[in-house]
């Protein structure tokens, strides 16, 4: 900051509060900023979280969720009696058959806890030990708008605000020079859409909104000059800016002008602080291949793990990657592979990368969809089959902290059609995450519209059983 | 981490109370109610099913009576005897009230007010919203020099409760761009300020209101706070999110608005304009309301759950829009805090399901039912055409008496013909058959052969059979259905279809010891089909044209049918030995696998030919010409001349009939649409939805309005248009209160009920009761005139006070409810981008149209969107008449709405909203800096401040102040943009390759006289200017 602004700052007797002041001056880039909570419910074990989301539905079955059973009647018909007539989408809802298939892929156990994992995820396997694979996690919607939006916010309809906003809202920023809620798409990928709306802040002030962070020139919207136009260009504008502002405030205190100036600050040492975040050329060879060579290409999931790693680093309080393409209707034993190899390596990266940081205890990692896959194939059984959505079981990893690691939770039948055993659900899913964070799910809340909302709705229940 | 482990307390960022300091006199529906409702109503209120205690506290006979303990909740005058005040101050678990794990404890405030309320004798009041507003005094106040109109007596009675005193009339320069902010959404020009700032008449501001209700920017400013409400977008706004014609809707509401259509009518016609008698297309084009709710086509979704959602998203709107109600929370049970109930919901449900029209959108532009909007030139044109189309039908049906001669010998030619059933068939034995592609062939025991197994891309079959005779004149084949082919049609490939490219026959004698044969091949001449495929060049002679590209096609998707085709040979061959026939059928076409799955060869002596003429046409030629009736005399006549005629002139005036109704047909299809409303003819019956779920459905209802309030009149027909006569009752207390709140929020910002989305109990009380209700009784005396309406607010001095704030009212009136100042916040999303576009001068104003694309960070679209829509990229427009125009007409995308808008709180419009949120992010500084669109503005104004200007620095700089400000700027301000402009020119000019660059940005001539340097170091000195509080404000 140059000396004149400084000088300027402190000679201009107006109304500036001290807090305000002292933010404006700060010369770091660390500077928190509180959220609604003035204090936390419960001990916190996590900080931040990373969470990996698969959207599209992966298939339990073919993942996380080994059933021997199913393959053995590979083939047979759905029994009625594990089907209870419950309904069916409108795309197999027609089928005259529902033939079983069983997993194409080898399954094996790993680690000391012996977690069973498909063939596909390698490197997850690696890491088996720090995760907590949930079986039984389950929803109402059976579609992807309404179940993503069912994860992220808690309820079907549009309109509430997702995971993250709620934490900028109870928590605030580590590091006000960040946002508090980032959001990552991995790039050239297709097929179900995703909606702003999903990192939306619904009816909270839209600061808590997640800022997506791009691949590409420009992380985040609008954080780059115009071309032609220096940095120093800028600040000479922005100071410029700031004596007008000033002689304004002299004639009225007003405190919408005050935050005005805060803001254009913040905007100018966010143009720094973002493309600082966001530049990995700083990061190691081993780093690279740490998470795969698909980690140079920005845009890629691995990048994008790597980037979330970055940002909690930075203090981001919640980054959320979504990576689609896991809708297997057809095609499953090709398009799951495919997937998992766009994914495995860099996830289980980033639970090491954090580990060797000594970040892992205060970050919460999580792997999981929207809603699991059936257990008999759309259409005729082929070898090319796909999986019709399924909401009564997915599976879910969470590892990190508070969590405790190295343990299956939950468990769905022989079949894996129906959960036989603790199930979770979506808001129970949420209402633990909220806890990791000190945060009593119950306690979150905001009025609007003459009732006080919570992501949580009015359900919800921690489970206990998996915290470390 | 730093935090402490404490109870739980949440900073209430909203609510914030209003100063009850001056007015000690305790109001139950201002400090009292909210309590009751906040803390007790949802154990203790109207939900039925859950009522504890068996009291209700939204109801006085119920408090002051026993409840289920023996106790009395509330002893008027008494709090010691109140069990309330006991059970609000105990802090013993199974007593306390709230209990305590609510989480809504009471604060030491509340308590002290709830036990003061009931010493003074617990006066009850009804729900302030829901009783009808009656014409209150105007008070007196003790000053009357700031009073302008009624309006400044209810401001001053409260503020000099406060002990507080308005500002002065603000400047004339910040009053005039205020007022030409809000009735336009642009700022006023300098010229136009200066002519105020000289106008010495008593009614110059009077007349600066009236030329601006007067202007056609009124409309499509004001458009916008309705479109909001009724969410407005250009795209289905679920799933595929796909295109979404309906801009027609949106121009309604503008011009609705400019013609100042009386409220009550603007209303009806929206709600019910299909039900009006013999409605004009305008008034169908405003029934889009009903239909502007977001919608869905995803695969796998169920019909009844959407039609449901759609339902209750416009009863849900029709409760937010008019009644200021929350009647989603009555969706899944009773309302927890205001006197509805799931019946109320399900009955007002009953008015809107009936719509004639698929729930689904199909992924459709025009989703039925829709109204062709057509302009007046495209009218005529459409016009024209139908005006020759009915001329050429003339034309085409007038008497022909050269074609009757011909049909008469067609006719003949016809009856005569042998017909391929009738023929004698000699259907080959297959000894040899092999698949080129390497299919399973087999032989069925019909003699035909089935292909399973492999199914190559193109292959090739080759069947020898043995036979004798020498007169063989006809090939047949036939191309039979199967279960194991695809849809048990008669093709392989995965629409069933075929194409046969070639079909060739050999004859050969039968060989000696196994030696080759020699093969001859028959010359084929003649090939006819029982079928054709209609569409493309599929006609049965490409299959003995010798091309490879060409074939025959059976249209396979279509008809699910076997196929014959039978070809002619030049002259008859065979030979009276036993001899080997070999028939080669080609599938050779860029149609991957149209391949005949199961196909029999016949041979016959006749040379029958499929005539392609229809049975019943047939049996007509067999009828003598004077035995037929009309009918057959006209179908086979018509049949004649569509197919058969080879008449020149009459060929022509069909073919123009065909081509001109194609012309028509197509034209038409560019006709603008617009989704309307269309009553089904018999209600579809509503039932109560247990859980909201779709399919619970419970007791059938019947249609009516929530039992709460005024029931509708019963001479009022019981439906759409009923309930919007209902609404503008003068007895209704609800609608006017609502719409003339949503006015004082846009004009000071916030309402009198600052919960303009909800005037129930859980919403925040009016800050002025009476002006409330004055307004609402004035709002209709004046006959819901909006322009009038407007004016009266404007005209006030509350509205024309100065906005500065003082650190005393800063200290009394923080958030202004009680407007001891002006009005002043930032501008919202739309009017910023139109100011900075119209100070430039880059503004092009042209009224109406589709959504246009201004651009906008790449990506955006692509990154949300589902790749089969056609929304999944966006692609900006070009050219000024497209990109610099208002943004009311900037295309929404609901799942990636435009940042421009979205960054500056405007909603996505995926549902209704009444109020929006005004928030202030870094995100919107750096749009402000560095959005290509706002540069590009700054580029203009500073082009425009130096073509304007004159030659120093010092008179460029005042231009630019003066178009951005829309005042007279100080001299020290000037200096400072000469400075910032001195400055920025240095770098430029040692670095111009950066001036050339930034000028690059602008998609506008630049004049030749200017130099890129200054240009650049301005367009700095510009940006600034746009980023300045006082121009992004509304002071």
């Amino acid at each position: 900051m140059s000396s004149s602004r400084r000088d300027f700052l402190s000679h201009a007797g107006f109304g500036l509060g001290s807090v305000a002041l002292s933010q404006l001056l700060s010369p770091s880039s660390a500077n928190a900023e509180s959220g609604a909570l003035s204090a936390l419910h419960v001990p916190p074990k996590a900080k931040s979280v990373i969470f990996l989301f698969q959207a599209g539905g992966p298939s339990q079955m073919d993942t996380f969720d080994y059933k021997p059973e199913l393959t053995r009647l590979h083939g047979e018909e759905l029994p009625d009696e594990v089907r209870k007539g419950q309904r069916l989408t409108g795309m197999s809802g027609n089928q005259s058959s529902l033939p079983l298939v069983g997993s194409p892929f080898k399954f094996a156990q790993h680690g000391e806890s012996g977690a069973w994992l498909s063939e596909l995820f390698p490197h997850t396997a690696r890491v088996a030990d720090d995760l907590c694979f949930i079986k039984s996690m389950h929803t109402e919607a059976i579609n992807h708008g309404p179940a993503v939006t069912h994860v992220q916010t808690g309820s079907q309809f549009p309109g509430r605000p997702s995971i993250g906003s709620w934490l900028s809202y109870g928590l605030g920023s580590e590091n006000a020079n960040l946002p508090a809620f980032v959001v990552t798409v991995t790039k050239n990928k297709s097929g179900q859409p995703l909606v702003s709306r999903l990192w939306g802040s619904g009816f909270l002030p839209s600061r808590h909104q997640g800022v997506q962070f791009r691949a590409g020139d420009e992380p985040v919207l609008y954080i780059n000059n115009p071309s032609g136009l220096s940095t120093q260009s800028k600040r000479n504008m922005l100071d410029s800016l700031r004596e007008l502002h000033s002689m304004q405030l002299k004639e009225s205190a007003d405190p919408l002008l005050e935050t005005r100036i805060s803001q254009y600050e913040l905007a100018f040492r966010m143009q720094m602080s973002i493309p600082e975040a966001t530049d990995v050329s700083s990061e190691t060879e081993q780093t690279f291949s740490l998470y795969g060579e698909d980690s140079r290409n920005p845009g890629t999931f691995a990048a994008n793990c790597l980037l979330a790693r970055r940002l909690v680093e930075r203090g981001v309080r919640f980054v959320q990657l979504y990576h689609q393409g896991w809708d297997h209707h057809g095609g499953l034993p090709g398009g799951l592979r495919r997937q998992c190899q766009e994914t495995d390596q860099a996830s289980a990266a980033l639970i090491e990368d954090l580990k060797q940081r000594g970040l892992l205890d205060e970050t919460l990692v999580i792997w999981g969809g929207e809603f699991g896959r059936t257990n008999y194939c759309q259409g005729k059984l082929s070898e090319n089959f796909g999986r019709d959505h399924h909401p009564r079981c997915f599976s879910t990893w969470m590892a990190g902290g508070g969590i405790q690691g190295g343990i299956s939770y939950g468990q769905t039948d022989p079949l894996c059609y129906n959960i036989e055993e603790n199930p979770v659900h979506l808001h129970d899913f949420q209402a633990t995450l909220l806890h990791l964070l000190g945060i009593d799910h119950e306690q979150l809340t905001y009025k609007y519209q003459g009732r006080r909302f919570r992501l949580t709705d009015v359900h919800g229940h921690v489970v206990e059983d998996i915290l470390a | 981490m730093t935090r402490h482990i404490l109870r739980l307390t949440i900073v209430c960022l909203i609510g914030i109370a209003l100063p009850v300091s001056g007015d000690d006199e305790i109001r139950f529906n201002r400090d009292i109610r909210p309590i009751l409702s906040d803390k007790c109503f949802a154990c203790h209120g109207p939900d039925d099913a859950h009522r504890e205690g068996g009291i209700r506290f939204d109801q006085q006979e119920s408090v002051l009576r026993e409840a289920d303990s023996g106790l009395h909740p509330i002893v008027p005058g008494d709090p010691d005897a109140s069990e309330l005040i006991a059970r609000i101050t105990s802090k013993e678990e199974f007593v306390q009230m709230p209990p305590a794990d609510a989480n809504k404890p009471l604060t030491a405030e509340e308590i002290a007010l709830l036990t003061k309320w009931i010493e003074t004798g617990a006066q009850w009041e009804d729900h302030w919203s829901w009783v009808p507003p009656v014409d209150p005094a105007v008070p007196d106040v003790s000053d009357s020099s700031f009073v302008k109109n009624p309006i400044d007596n209810f401001i001053l009675r409260r503020l000099e409760q406060a002990s507080l005193t308005p500002n002065a009339e603000a400047d004339r320069a910040t009053l005039i761009r205020r007022v030409t902010l809000d009735l336009t959404g642009l700022p006023p020009t300098p010229e136009e300020v200066q002519a105020f700032i000289a106008d010495e008449s008593p009614d110059a501001y009077e007349r600066v209101v009236d030329r601006l209700l007067g202007s056609e920017r009124f409309g499509e400013h004001q458009a916008r706070y309705w479109l909001d409400a009724a969410r407005y977008g250009d795209t289905h706004g679920l799933h595929l999110d796909n295109y979404r014609e309906m801009w027609p809707y949106r121009d309604w509401v503008v011009s609705a608005l400019n013609d100042n259509m009386p409220f009550d009518q603007f209303i009806t016609e929206q709600l019910a304009g299909d039900l009006l008698p013999d409605p004009t297309p305008s008034q169908l084009i405003a029934t889009g309301f009903n239909r502007a709710h977001v919608t869905t086509n995803e695969g796998g979704s169920i019909k009844e759950e959407v039609q449901v959602r759609n339902v209750v998203d416009r009863v849900v709107t029709f409760g937010t829009v008019f009644m200021g109600a929350t009647f989603e929370c009555t969706r899944c049970h009773d309302h927890k805090f205001d006197p509805f109930t799931m019946q109320d919901f399900y009955s007002m449900y009953a008015y809107f399901n009936s719509i004639d029209g698929n729930p689904m959108d199909g992924n459709r532009k025009d989703h039925a039912p829709i109204l062709a909007v057509p302009s007046p030139e495209q009218s005529e044109h459409l016009a024209e055409l139908n005006d020759k189309i009915s001329q050429l039908q003339k034309d085409k049906q007038k008497d022909w008496p050269e074609l009757d001669a011909e049909q008469a010998a067609w006719e003949l030619a016809l009856s005569e013909a042998s017909d391929p059933d009738s023929a004698a068939w000699s259907v080959l034995t297959p000894q040899e058959f092999t698949s080129s592609g390497g299919a399973s062939l087999e032989l069925l025991e019909d003699q035909s052969i089935l292909a399973t197994g492999k199914n190559s891309p193109t292959d090739n079959y080759t069947v020898v059979a043995k036979t004798s005779g020498t007169e063989w004149q006809s090939v047949r084949l036939e191309g039979l259905t199967h279960e194991s082919l695809t849809d048990a049609g008669a093709g392989r490939s995965s629409n069933s279809n075929v194409v046969l490219t070639e079909f060739e026959v050999f004859t050969a004698p039968i060989p000696e010891n196994n030696a080759d044969p020699k093969w001859t091949r028959v010359k084929l001449t003649g090939a006819t089909a029982d079928h054709e495929q209609s569409n493309g060049d599929f006609k049965v002679t490409n299959a003995i044209d010798g091309k490879k590209k060409t074939g025959w096609a059976i249209e396979g998707f279509a008809k699910k049918e076997p196929h014959t085709a039978i070809f002619t040979a030049e002259t008859p061959f065979g030979s009276e030995e036993e001899f080997l026939v070999r028939i080669v059928l080609k599938h050779e076409s860029v149609h991957s696998q149209h391949q005949f799955g199961r196909v029999r060869l016949s041979l016959s002596e006749e040379s029958p030919v499929h005539t392609n003429v229809p049975a019943e046409i047939r049996t007509i030629a067999g009828i003598s010409s004077d035995e037929r009736n009309d009918e057959q005399k006209n179908k086979i006549t018509a049949y004649f001349r569509d197919k058969i005629t080879k008449s020149e002139d009459y060929i022509a005036v069909r073919d123009a009939l065909t081509q001109t109704t194609k012309e028509r047909d197509e034209f038409k299809a560019t006709i603008p649409t617009t989704l309307v409303w269309k009553e089904k003819s018999t209600p579809e019956p509503a039932f109560i939805l247990e859980r909201g779920e779709y399919d619970q459905p419970g007791e059938e209802l019947s249609r009516r309005t929530p039992s709460s309030l005024p029931p509708m009149d019963e001479e009022y027909p019981n439906d759409r248009l009923g309930l919007a006569m209902w609404l503008i009752d003068s007895d209704h207390p609800l609608t006017t209160r609502v719409t003339v709140n949503r006015y004082w929020q846009q004009f000071f910002g916030t309402g009198l009920v600052r919960t303009s989305e909800d005037f129930g109990s859980q919403g925040e009380p009016p800050s002025h009761p009476e002006l409330l209700d004055w307004l609402a009784v004035r709002f209709v005396d004046m006959n819901w005139d909006v322009k009038q309406f407007m004016k009266l607010i404007v005209m006030s001095h509350a509205y024309r006070q100065s906005s500065v704030v003082s650190p005393e009212k800063l200290a009394k009136d923080r958030a202004n409810r009680l407007l001891s100042r002006g009005p002043r916040f930032r501008l919202d999303a739309e009017v910023l981008r139109d100011q900075a576009l119209y100070t430039s001068g880059l503004l092009v104003e042209r009224l109406g149209g589709p959504g246009v694309k201004p651009p906008q960070p790449e990506g955006l679209w692509f990154a949300v969107g589902y790749s089969g829509s056609n929304t999944v990229r966006f692609e900006p427009d070009s050219g000024p008449e497209k990109v610099h125009r208002r943004t009311i007409y900037t295309f929404i995308k609901r799942t990636a709405p435009p940042p421009q808008m979205n960054v500056f709180d405007a909603p996505s419009r995926e549902s209704c909203t009444v109020r929006r949120e005004r928030t202030n992010t870094p995100m919107q500084a750096l749009l402000l800096f560095n959005d290509p669109q706002y540069v590009e503005t700054a580029i203009a104004l500073a082009q425009r401040g130096m073509l304007e200007g004159g030659e120093t620095a010092e008179s460029i700089a005042e231009r630019m102040l003066w178009l951005s400000l829309a005042r007279e700027p100080e001299q020290i301000e000037v200096d400072r943009l000469v400075d910032a402009y001195k400055q920025d020119l240095e770098t430029f000019q040692s670095e111009p390759e950066h001036a050339r660059e930034l000028i690059g940005l602008a998609n506008f001539p630049i004049d030749e006289s200017i130099a890129l340097p200054e240009l650049a170091a301005w367009t700095m000195c510009g940006n600034l200017l746009l980023n300045l509080d006082e121009v992004v404000t509304k002071n």
